[in-house]
């Protein structure tokens, strides 16, 4: 992971050097209005820095999402989807995200079944049922 | 050991004074929305999916895609969202489907008047609850589908049950766990009701970079004819319609960007650039008003300037 970043970040570095050398032709190509996604990230917009924070954000979630089983076949895909901003969001705190999953109910069943176990008197985990 | 016994009695009548405020919450709405929403609605025609295992966010996702008349199979929606390793699927990931899907996923204001002012527009809202308590979460997609105002009811499309109906208060005890999260689904050129005009905006955006300016051109231009004042939304429609290979009408939508908003520096730059490139005149204005104001156009501006 630690090389990969390395490597990423130093062909990141060499791609912005070389398309920020100065063009030639003297009119404006379409890269070269301000994107409408640079100018919403309005805190450093569009800065090299932030680019670059952006691009390992997602190959960040890219290698935490297969760390969490999701298929390496299909990985790219999802994270290309992303905007932004939620690719940060998933880089910064995936393990912390709510995942929903739904009416499992284990859980809640433990819970009901150890409040009545107790006020029976057959087990002692909550201590207000007495 | 007293110390211990202490803790969990604490931790007892905590979490006892958390179910008991739980039930007893009656959520207050506007006086506002119930005069505006109808007193009852049911969004009958949203399919029903039932989740199988931890699968609620892929079944909500095909409910409400369907809804809007794109078939999707669960099979290949848990492709796109489920992560095994959490044993459920992540917000930015429900949203994110929807664009790969062709559809724009509009996250609403978290309050429970806006939840019903969706349903009454006939807007089905994906919502994330937490059905246990915040010390175990439990955390479960549903598609909100109805209320009934008189009854203080709402009705999901949940889990296995096509048709639950619970107090608006228990729903609300459990959505307010997840800070009322919801969003609701939209075809390309359609807003959604009542979402903040930077969440359209960011929402459209994300839209964009994964399908395309050309495909979000009709919602940017249904953006600023609700929002016509809106400096970003008239500069988003610019970039979508130059990327679109129209410059001629980039230029209005730049323009009327810088008049919503004479500090929006980007609109400035994209505005002279586009100008030199066709040759018209105001060019030298333009980069003018973008060098003069601090941000990221600054640089460019005046390279153009010549200094």
């Amino acid at each position: 992971m630690k090389t990969l970043r390395a490597s990423l970040s130093s062909l990141l570095i060499l791609a912005l050097v070389i398309t920020s050398l100065p063009v030639v032709a003297a009119t404006p190509a379409a890269s070269e209005l301000m994107s409408t996604q640079s100018v919403l990230a309005s805190d450093q917009a569009g800065s090299d820095r932030q680019r670059i924070n952006d691009v390992l954000a997602r190959a960040d979630v890219q290698q935490a999402l297969v760390n969490q089983g999701v298929s390496p076949a299909d990985v790219q895909e999802r994270v290309a989807a992303l905007s932004d901003s939620e690719a940060r969001q998933m880089a910064d705190r995936l393990d912390e995200l709510p995942a929903g999953a739904g009416v499992v109910g284990a859980l809640f069943a433990v819970f009901v079944i150890l409040l009545i176990t107790d006020i029976l008197g057959l087990t002692d985990v909550y201590p207000f049922t007495r | 050991m007293t110390r211990c016994l202490f803790n969990a009695r604490l931790a007892g009548v905590f979490m006892l004074a958390l179910v008991l405020s739980a039930c007893a919450r009656t959520p207050v709405l506007l006086d506002s929305t119930r005069e505006e929403i109808a007193p009852r609605t049911e969004l009958g025609e949203v399919p029903f999916y039932a989740q199988t295992e931890y699968q609620c966010g892929p079944a909500s996702l095909a409910m409400v895609l369907e809804h809007q008349g794109e078939t999707a199979s669960i099979e290949a929606l848990i492709r796109q969202v489920y992560v095994p390793g959490r044993e459920g699927s992540l917000q930015p990931e429900m949203l994110a489907a929807v664009r790969r899907h062709g559809l724009i996923a509009y996250p609403i204001r978290p309050t429970l008047d806006a939840l019903l002012a969706h349903l009454d527009a006939d807007e089905p809202v994906v919502v994330l609850q937490n059905l246990s308590l915040p010390l175990y979460p439990m955390w479960h997609y549903a598609v909100a589908i109805g209320y009934d105002l008189p009854r203080e009811t709402l009705i999901l499309r949940s889990g296995e049950i096509p048709r639950h109906t619970l107090s608006l208060a228990r729903f609300d005890a459990t959505w307010a766990r997840s800070q009322r999260w919801g969003f609701v689904v939209k075809p390309p050129g359609e807003l959604a009701t009542g979402v903040s005009v930077r969440s359209a905006i960011e929402a459209i955006s994300a839209f964009e970079a994964v399908q395309g300016p050309s495909t979000a051109l009709d919602s940017w231009q249904a953006l600023v004819e609700r929002h016509p004042d809106s400096a970003l939304g008239w500069f988003a429609l610019g970039n979508a319609r130059y990327a679109d290979g129209k410059p001629g009408e980039a230029v209005d939508a730049f323009e009327t960007a810088t008049r919503q908003d004479p500090a929006l520096g980007a609109a400035w730059l994209n505005l002279g650039l586009l100008l030199t490139q066709l040759d018209q005149p105001g060019a030298i204005t333009a980069f003018e008003r973008a060098a003069a104001l601090e941000g990221p156009w600054q640089s460019k501006a005046r390279e153009h300037l010549g200094h």
